[in-house]
């Protein structure tokens, strides 16, 4: 008996404590302890001469083209009332409420911050030109390769300190300090900025390293950093700032008395916002209160969401569209909850198999080839996405012009692989059906993930390439395990998506250069390097080494041409799909919302290159008919359903 | 071995057990599942018992694969029995296949309708409970999760034992210095926390184990960390034992300590063994479930009534036959193992007469 309850009393604890992680730490006093770090700064500008300039207003060149971005159409709808709290949830409680440093990448991260933060100009979620947001007038200087920036000086941060060049000084410093452990940031504004120079209070500006044709969005889309609030930051940052709410230049802010740690964190708009009336915003964020409450489980969203604990809810699964939420539900038969579905345009995430050409077997060529074909996709696009998806076309899909749409992703097809796999000597099928080769190596490769919620997508695949002859050894890692060894290019196959970024062209060099496949992957002339080592931590996922394909890269980045980057682009593209260490899996060009019925949207639904419905906050909430609803529904009197699709931006990419 | 010859006492002890009605025909229940699901691939299986082709008689159920060609058909994979039945049916020849009662193997997805979701029980497709959320037939795949559960449980608890009797009985039987250094080492081990050793075991073991492997590793670290708290009763038991008049005497005519402990002291505290032994597995079917529904145990796809549970408590509004049939199953299993111990419990209970109200 004492085995069985101690057993049981162990998974127990354990499970408790595996949940409980997270949070609760205790607040740390924000009160002044007198510590200043400004002379400190002054002299890091004074060391740093190339990089910190001080000039006068008389230096701005006097032929500049200055632009305030005002001609583009209003964001959002007029009829858009204030007011009101929208209810959502986070996954998981932030473990810091830093916009920098360790553990800040949580899930959490854009309610905190990404959604909402103010930059210098925004790019417009349906034309993407520029409109302003901190900026009142940029002008951009491609010859010099340097940005001119003027900041409105009605600009306020959220403790309503004024913003002025010096923060965007400041936020070099802080930046490229060591202080904040971020070594990605370190780098990144180590590399990509060579100089800021400040001419005034309110007029900066920036040169950057390269000329690339998104040159703008480079400084435009930066924001800066409040100087006065980080007085105190040291060797002691990640501490000290653990659960210290940034001031920033945008619409909602974090209150500590809205910090209910481990459970619930309320987001408040604000209601003296100083771009409240500008011409592109007047229109957004119009709730005046976000709650969001921690729900970790999905099967617990859901049914909370049906409560009406929560106002609306992403629909990732077809199962949960078509028969948790079947459109004769009687909420949604009832009009009490609407359904829709956008097409949205925009990069796309790249689900797919990431083969690790590194690995023994894998490193043949036709090995991969014979993947490629055994990976029934088409099977898992039409019976498990019941047909909603689409086939991924490389792991770049969804750039405009610089996506190669030539490219035809490789169909399921059993003899193409057979024949691939004889020609890499996998001739024989063994007692169960698998391949060998002549050393009596099986045809088996492991194919990890840390998506258990597409589980079923790798029994269809297992299944279906047992008939090529291949097996597919399934391993569910959690999270952090599964991305480690994928860092670690421990992997076979991965399978996996890097996160769209909504930037203007791919990005080839960290995932496909052979500097982050290997350390010297090429010797002088070209040829293999004969010693070469895995090189861990980078996002070539794939281990592709090419030299040539290197060459490529190196061009594209350092071209300022578009034409002749998206000629590269397709060039690039084109290697990597022969190379076939990426097997395409299914991209989604549209998001699924249900929502009850007293959230409104702008005409339209939403914007074109938005991947989240609440994205720049175009919704609003109707107060009033979530009590006139909430009364039907306790009443049995029903409205009249709206199940929408709205495919204005199909196709379009 | 002389440990499990009948004595008069446990013959007694046999049949009493036997008059506990409850407790005797959960045994036989449990016992004729056990045996059954040993060669389970002869009901529940999609490859065909017998196929007759061209005079020739095939028996694919434990023999290699037979590629589609073997049989005139125009693929190198895996046959599809099912199909090459209705593909002889259908141009009326005189090959025949004998299909297994439920036609259906745990990992293969079977929709009706094309697409993978959970379809309702449907005697007439011999889905006789329906199917899972990426359309694969749960009979199946709680068969065979019933049968891996029950196998590990039972190798669980003999592994427990195994190294719980040693350690006990030497801890007991030897005692001083070697006591007290073993019940601390114990107690050091005994509050490493078990699930996360699971997790980092796993995330460290090479991928290329196949998943026999891991299971066996799974159940190497669940003994690992489980082993611990028979040594108490082992411990006190020889204790008490040894200073009795019997092991007195047998140290007086000279018998060995080895003698001492396995003819004299071990046959006396099976009792005590005995009636832990259901329990154990009952625990060890609870701790291997609840691992799968946290997504920490058996690798997918192999069937499990935890993976079954977790599927079932996602889909409870949409196809409540799953959760149905895991939650059912695991109630009758771990009611007839308990049924089973409290009726070992009475029987070896010294006191004969005492009346459990």
């Amino acid at each position: 008996m004492n085995t069985s309850v101690k057993l049981r009393l162990l998974l127990l604890a354990c499970a408790a404590m595996l949940t409980a992680c997270g949070g609760g730490s205790e607040q740390s006093a924000s009160e002044d302890s007198g510590l200043d770090n400004s002379q400190e700064v002054l002299d890091y500008y004074a060391a740093h001469p190339d990089l910190f300039t001080f000039a006068t207003p008389a230096d701005i060149p006097a032929d500049l083209v200055w632009d305030d971005g005002m001609d583009e159409p209003i964001i959002g709808s007029p009829d858009a009332k204030k007011g009101g709290t929208f209810y959502y949830y986070i996954e998981d409680f932030p473990p810091t409420l830093r916009f920098t440093g360790p553990d800040t990448n949580s899930s959490a991260r854009s309610w905190i911050s990404g959604y909402y933060r103010f930059g210098y100009a925004h790019q417009h979620p349906d034309t993407k030109g520029f409109v302003p947001g901190i900026a009142e007038r940029w002008a951009i200087d491609y010859d010099n390769q340097t940005v001119y920036v003027k900041i409105n000086p009605a600009a306020r941060w959220t403790d309503d300190e004024p913003i002025t060049a010096d923060d965007q000084m400041f936020s070099l410093f802080f930046y490229l300090s060591d202080y904040i452990q971020a070594p990605y940031s370190n780098n990144f504004y180590g590399t990509q900025y060579t100089n800021i120079t400040k001419y005034d209070d309110y007029t900066f500006s920036m040169k950057v390293a390269t000329a690339k044709p998104d040159m703008a969005e480079y400084v435009l889309s930066l924001g800066p950093v409040p100087q006065h609030f980080y007085k105190e930051l040291g060797e002691d940052y990640p501490e000290r700032y653990q659960w210290r709410y940034e001031p920033h230049a945008g619409p909602y802010f974090i209150d500590d008395t809205n910090i209910d740690m481990g459970t619930r964190l309320i987001v408040q708009r604000k209601q003296d916002w100083w771009a409240k009336d500008s011409k592109y915003w007047r229109n957004l964020f119009n709730v005046d209160q976000i709650t969001l409450s921690v729900i970790r489980d999905a099967a617990k969203r859901t049914e909370a969401f049906r409560r009406g604990d929560l106002d609306m809810m992403m629909v990732p699964t077809a199962e949960l569209w078509y028969d948790s939420f079947p459109d004769t539900d009687p909420d949604i038969a009832g009009g009490y909850i609407h359904k829709n579905t956008f097409y949205n345009g925009g990069p796309r995430s790249n689900w797919g198999l990431w083969i690790n050409s590194d690995r023994h077997l894998l490193d043949n060529l036709d090995v991969r080839l014979g993947i490629q074909y055994a990976a029934n996709w088409d099977l898992v696009i039409s019976n498990y996405f019941r047909g909603d998806v689409g086939r991924l076309r490389t792991p770049n899909d969804g750039f405009p012009e610089f996506s190669n749409t030539d490219i035809v992703p490789r169909a399921f097809d059993i003899a193409k692989a057979t024949e691939h796999f004889a020609k890499a000597g996998f001739t024989q099928r063994g007692p169960d059906g698998i391949l060998v080769n002549a050393q009596n190596e099986r045809l088996a490769f492991t194919l990890t993930t840390h998506y258990d919620r597409y589980a079923d997508v790798f029994t269809i695949l297992k299944e279906e390439a047992i008939k090529a002859g291949l097996e597919i050894r399934i391993e569910i890692l959690d999270g952090a395990a599964g991305f480690r060894k994928s860092r670690e290019k421990q992997h076979d196959m991965y399978f996996m998506s890097y996160a769209p970024q909504q930037i203007m062209y791919p990005s080839y060099w960290q995932s496909v250069h052979s500097d982050n496949a290997y350390d010297d992957a090429f010797l002088e002339d070209g040829s293999v390097n004969p010693d070469r080592k895995i090189k861990t931590q980078t996002n070539n996922t794939e281990s592709i080494a090419d030299f040539e394909l290197d060459q490529w890269i190196e061009e594209y980045d350092d071209s300022s041409d578009k034409e002749r980057m998206i000629e590269l682009s397709h060039m690039i593209q084109q290697r990597m799909h022969e190379y076939a260490s990426f097997s395409p899996g299914f991209v989604e060009d549209f998001y699924r919302t249900m929502y009850w019925r007293w959230v409104q949207w702008p005409e339209g639904f939403n914007f074109r290159f938005t991947t989240y419905p609440w994205e720049m906050f175009g919704f609003w909430i109707d107060s009033q008919m979530r009590e006139e609803t909430n009364a039907a529904r306790r009443a049995g009197r029903t409205f009249e359903p709206s199940i929408e699709v709205y495919d204005q931006f199909k196709g379009l990419q | 071995m002389s440990l499990f010859k009948l004595n008069p006492q446990t013959a007694k002890k046999l049949r009493r057990f036997r008059e506990i009605k409850r407790g005797y025909y959960s045994f036989l229940i449990l016992a004729v599942f056990l045996l059954l699901s040993l060669t389970g691939e002869l009901f529940i299986n999609s490859k065909a018992l017998v196929v007759s082709y061209e005079g020739e008689i095939f028996f694919p159920t434990y023999s290699a694969f037979h590629p589609g060609t073997d049989f005139g058909l125009d693929y190198q994979y895996e046959t599809n029995y099912r199909q090459l039945k209705q593909h002889f049916t259908d141009t009326g020849s005189d090959n025949w296949v004998l299909m297994p009662p439920i036609p259906y193997s745990p990992f293969e997805n079977d929709a009706s309708t094309g697409i993978f979701r959970p379809e309702p029980p449907d005697a007439a497709k011999q889905h006789y409970l329906g199917t899972d959320t990426t359309s694969r037939d749960i009979l199946a795949r709680l068969f065979f999760g019933t049968r891996i559960a029950l196998v590990f449980a039972i190798g669980f608890m003999v592994a427990v034992y195994l190294i719980g009797v040693a350690v006990g009985c030497a801890m007991g039987y030897l005692g001083g210095m070697f006591d007290i250094i073993s019940q601390r080492l114990i107690e050091i081990w005994s509050n490493i926390p078990f699930l996360y050793m699971v997790i980092i075991v796993f995330s460290v073991i090479p991928d290329a184990f196949t998943i026999f492997s891991r299971i066996l590793i799974l159940l190497g670290v669940m003994v690992l960390f489980s082993w611990t708290s028979m040594t108490y009763y082992m411990r006190t038991e020889t204790y008490k034992e040894k200073s009795r008049d019997y092991v007195a005497a047998a140290r007086v005519l000279g018998a060995s300590n080895t003698r001492i402990v396995f003819r004299h002291i071990l046959p006396n505290v099976l009792s005590t063994l005995v009636t832990f032994m259901p329990f154990t597995i009952v625990a060890a079917i609870s701790a291997i479930t609840a691992l799968d529904f946290l997504g920490f145990g058996l690798p997918p796809p192999t069937p499990s009534l935890g993976e079954l549970l977790k599927q079932g408590t996602q889909t409870l509004r949409t196809a409540p036959w799953i959760v149905m049939s895991a939650f059912g199953t695991l109630v009758v299993l771990l009611t007839l193992v308990t049924f089973v111990g409290e009726a070992i419990r009475e029987s070896f209970d010294p006191k004969k007469f005492t009346l459990y109200k």
